[in-house]
């Protein structure tokens, strides 16, 4: 672990005019611990949060930070997150029972995945390595209900999926599932092509897992979703964090 | 006398049945209507008009009244002449709505900006409420009339600035305003139909996916919103929210869109249209037609650069297909010479690259035709685009688009460029960037296979070369030259003749017959020559035997004056510089390199 970092700028500093906003914000983010992040709402791109924050938000957050000490790497939850992810990818899927599914959707989750296709293919097993993945899956699926285990995609076919994406922290940022009953006449599922890089990484090989019919939750790792940077400059910059559908 | 002849066939006619007026009727009822209106006796007219005994009369002549009416109230804006207003409001109510639309339509027509305005907005509404008494029959006449409107929209000048969208001089935003409300019932309806024909057709059993008769409505109201995505919305310049927080042109843009997904077309399909091999859809317009290039392009830019709609746009497509995509776009955008098109596409394109990590693009994405058109409309812009700012825009996109490139895709597009650009400038920046990658990969850990070894050869054989041999003019060329030798420079400095990483020591007998001694021999020659002229230039300007000189240049119709003989020393002396500074790099190569090139 490195050294604890110091202060860098004096009071006076911090508060003249001369010292811009942005290079407050690298600094704590460079520093500071994912949670504290969280908390002061500093996290996500430089530019935008120059935006939302004040300057007297900031020193105050910059001094926060030296006195409560929670830098980059001391907060142990997460050293426990990386660890509880690593064991994900290695746990063989299982079908999940009908308990566990009730205990999932009480806890509020989100993803209900139907697919239809138009092309029938030849019985296969939900595999969780794919072929043709270079280097282990950077998703997790967990199966919420059973589709018809005969019916999967292949590269190219057309497929048709409701969806609902969260980050981890259960915020929904995107569905076409509507809510009202009006609108369920109007809306219609997610159609396109499957198995060409049409979409994220993570929906591409995950999706050609499914069968017809089923539903499942995706956690996907940001390597195979928009990446470390999210993107930049949209109106959805938080997109670089793991993503769940 | 008007008032007279118009109350005589009031009269006359009260007691016929309204098939037997005579064309003569219609004639003197209208022409006596409009002078009576002219001359102010409006009151007069809508007494008459108002009569219950005349309803018939004004069911079938009223109409004709319109004209003179409506001139009458734009030009008296400020005052309200409500007898006018009046006699307007019982006709719209009272006469048949084909012929108040061929009325109302004949109105809108004018020249100057001002007038223009003031008829939209004196207009619309009337239009709106004639048109929704046409009942299934309406679609044909809302296209005529949205396509009266927006020509005539179409000679109002644009705001430029935000102050200028702010002040509104000329009423654009005002109209923009005025036309989406326009719109709104007609938009509504579509959207029940499109509910009620999907409910039938899943009653009928049939498979959601195909559309059955095309909507005449819908389809005029997508040629609406493709026309207005060319023309305003290509044109203006749209403020984000915190430039502008209340912008009547993004509310126009952001409900354009709307209405596109009210009529049943998904904005991510139409912006990946692209791509997508769309299904025929049974209707009477081509897809070229339906789906115009340049709208397209227009709305891939709202999208992508004004993040308009994006609550309903799936945040779940690659961002490499996205880029794949806006291509096309963008290809279209670039290859326009209008500053609004250019400015654009550089636009959409940045925020697509933007997206991506990089040296994440593969070199397989080159063998797309746009991927390859693309910087060859860059180069253009970069260097022929009359504004400034977008040419140090569209050479800040180009090297952010080679940043996004894999090693070996940047290998492959070095050697396209330099193969195609023909522009000195646009060369000697490429071949700065191949420097800076031959130096990336020489640094510990980041070798590979393109900028070292037998992959680099052929690729500094084309950079270390003269386009013309000794002959070349070093001039015009000099930019190009310049970064060779440089790159020549560093390469003998950086890579070790022991280590040879790069090859150069084994290419470098060939480089001397092949790049440095035709550069010596043409140096010397210049300079030779240019010392001549600047010899002779000195011998005229002291013998002050002014020469007509055989060319002349006007620019307009203006002759532009000699260059006076300091200025052509000034050039001359310049160029003799220019020649010294080639020649001190050539030495100093000489010097780096004596004795080693027989290792």
């Amino acid at each position: 672990m490195a050294d604890e970092p110091t202060r860098q700028w004096s009071d006076e500093q911090l508060k003249s005019d001369d010292l811009p906003k942005k290079d407050i914000i690298k600094f704590i983010q460079d520093n500071a611990a994912h949670s504290f992040l969280n908390e002061q709402k500093l996290l996500g791109n430089i530019k935008n949060v120059a935006k939302t924050a004040k300057k007297e938000q900031l020193i105050a957050a910059y001094n926060h930070l030296f006195e409560s000490k929670r830098f980059l790497g001391t907060e142990p939850i997460e050293e426990v997150t990386e660890q509880v992810r690593s064991v994900k990818l290695e746990e063989k899927p299982k079908d999940v029972p009908a308990e566990v599914v009730d205990e999932v959707l009480e806890a509020g989750l989100f993803i209900y995945l139907f697919i239809h296709y138009y092309y029938y293919l030849f019985l296969c097993f939900c595999n969780f390595l794919l072929t043709g993945s270079q280097g282990p899956p950077k998703y997790f699926k967990s199966v919420l209900k059973k589709g018809d285990k005969e019916n999967f995609p292949k590269k190219g076919d057309n497929v048709s999926c409701w969806y609902t994406g969260s980050l981890e922290d259960g915020t929904v940022f995107d569905t076409n599932i509507p809510t009202t009953a009006r609108k369920k006449k109007q809306t219609k599922p997610l159609t396109f092509k499957v198995g060409l890089g049409r979409v994220i990484r993570g929906w591409d090989e995950g999706i050609m897992t499914m069968s017809k019919g089923e539903t499942s939750r995706l956690e996907i790792e940001p390597e195979w979703a928009y990446g470390r940077k999210g993107l930049p400059d949209s109106k959805y910059p938080f997109l670089w964090s793991p993503l769940t559908f | 006398m008007a008032l007279e002849q118009l109350s005589d066939v009031v009269q006359r006619c009260q007691a016929l049945s309204d098939d037997s007026y005579t064309p003569e009727d219609h004639d003197v009822f209208s022409v006596s209507g409009r002078t009576c209106i002219e001359e102010g006796n409006s009151a007069q007219v809508l007494s008459l008009v108002l009569d219950e005994k005349n309803q018939d009369m004004v069911r079938c002549m009223g109409w004709t009244l319109l004209p003179p009416l409506i001139q009458v109230l734009l030009k008296k804006r400020d005052e309200k002449p409500s007898p006018c207003l009046a006699i307007f409001s019982h006709l719209l109510q009272t006469c048949r709505p084909k012929e108040l639309l061929i009325g109302l339509l004949e109105q809108l027509e004018h020249e100057d900006p001002d007038t223009i305005a003031e008829s939209l907005h004196l207009l619309l509404n009337p239009l709106q409420k004639v048109l929704l008494c046409l009942g299934s029959r309406k679609a044909s006449s809302l296209g005529m009339t949205l396509s009266s409107v927006l020509d005539q929209l179409a000679k109002l000048p644009l705001p430029h600035t935000k102050e200028q969208e702010e002040d509104d001089v000329f009423s654009l935003c005002r109209c923009c305003t005025d036309l989406m409300a326009f719109v709104k019932p007609f938009v509504h309806e579509t959207r029940q139909n499109l509910l009620s024909s999907e409910n039938t057709n899943k009653k009928a059993g049939e498979q959601g996916g195909g559309r059955a008769a095309e909507d005449e409505l819908q389809t005029e109201l997508l040629k609406f919103s493709m026309k207005t995505l060319s023309h305003p919305l290509l044109e203006l310049q749209l403020r984000d929210p915190d430039t502008l927080a209340v912008s009547p042109l993004r509310d126009f843009a952001t409900e354009i869109l709307n209405t596109l997904r009210a009529i049943g077309e998904s904005v991510s399909s139409l912006v990946f249209q692209p791509l997508l091999k769309r299904k025929q859809v049974l209707g009477f317009l081509e897809e070229e037609v339906r789906y115009p290039k340049e709208s397209l392009a227009s709305l891939a830019h709202l999208v992508f650069v004004h993040h308009l709609a994006a609550d309903s746009f799936p945040s779940v497509f690659s961002s490499v297909f996205c880029l794949r995509c806006n291509m096309e776009h963008v290809c279209l955008l670039l290859s326009r010479t209008e500053e609004s098109r250019i400015q654009k596409g550089l636009e959409l394109y940045e925020k697509s690259l933007v997206r991506l990590e990089d040296g994440s693009l593969p070199a397989d994405l080159l063998q797309i035709k746009t991927f390859l058109t693309v910087p060859q409309n860059l180069v253009k812009v970069m260097t022929m685009c009359p504004q400034h700012d977008l040419r140090t825009r569209g050479l800040k996109v180009l090297q952010l688009s080679i940043d996004k490139f894999d090693t070996e895709a940047k290998y492959n597009f070095f050697q396209y460029m330099l193969k195609t650009s023909r522009h000195s400038g646009v060369e000697g920046y490429i071949i700065k960037n191949i420097k800076v990658q031959i130096d990336a990969a020489l640094q510990p850990g980041n070798s590979n296979v393109w900028f070292e070894g037998s992959q680099l050869l052929p690729l500094l054989r084309k950079v270390l070369s003269l386009p013309d041999g000794p002959e070349t003019d070093l001039l015009q060329y000099l930019d190009r030259v310049m970064e060779s030798l440089n790159l020549l420079r560093y390469l003998v400095i950086r890579d070790k003749v022991t280590d040879n990483q790069t090859g150069i020591w084994t290419e470098l007998y060939k480089i001397e017959d092949t790049f440095l001694k035709p550069l010596r021999v043409g140096v010397n020659m210049s300079r030779a020559h240019y010392e001549r002229e600047l010899h002779d230039t000195r011998a005229t300007k002291r013998g002050k035997a002014k020469e007509e000189s055989v060319i002349s240049v006007s620019v307009g119709s203006e002759k532009l004056p000699n260059m006076t003989s300091d200025s052509q020393i000034q050039a001359l002396h310049s160029a003799l510089h220019t020649f010294d500074m080639i020649e001190s790099v050539l030495v100093r190569i000489e010097e780096l390199t004596a004795g080693k090139e027989n290792l």
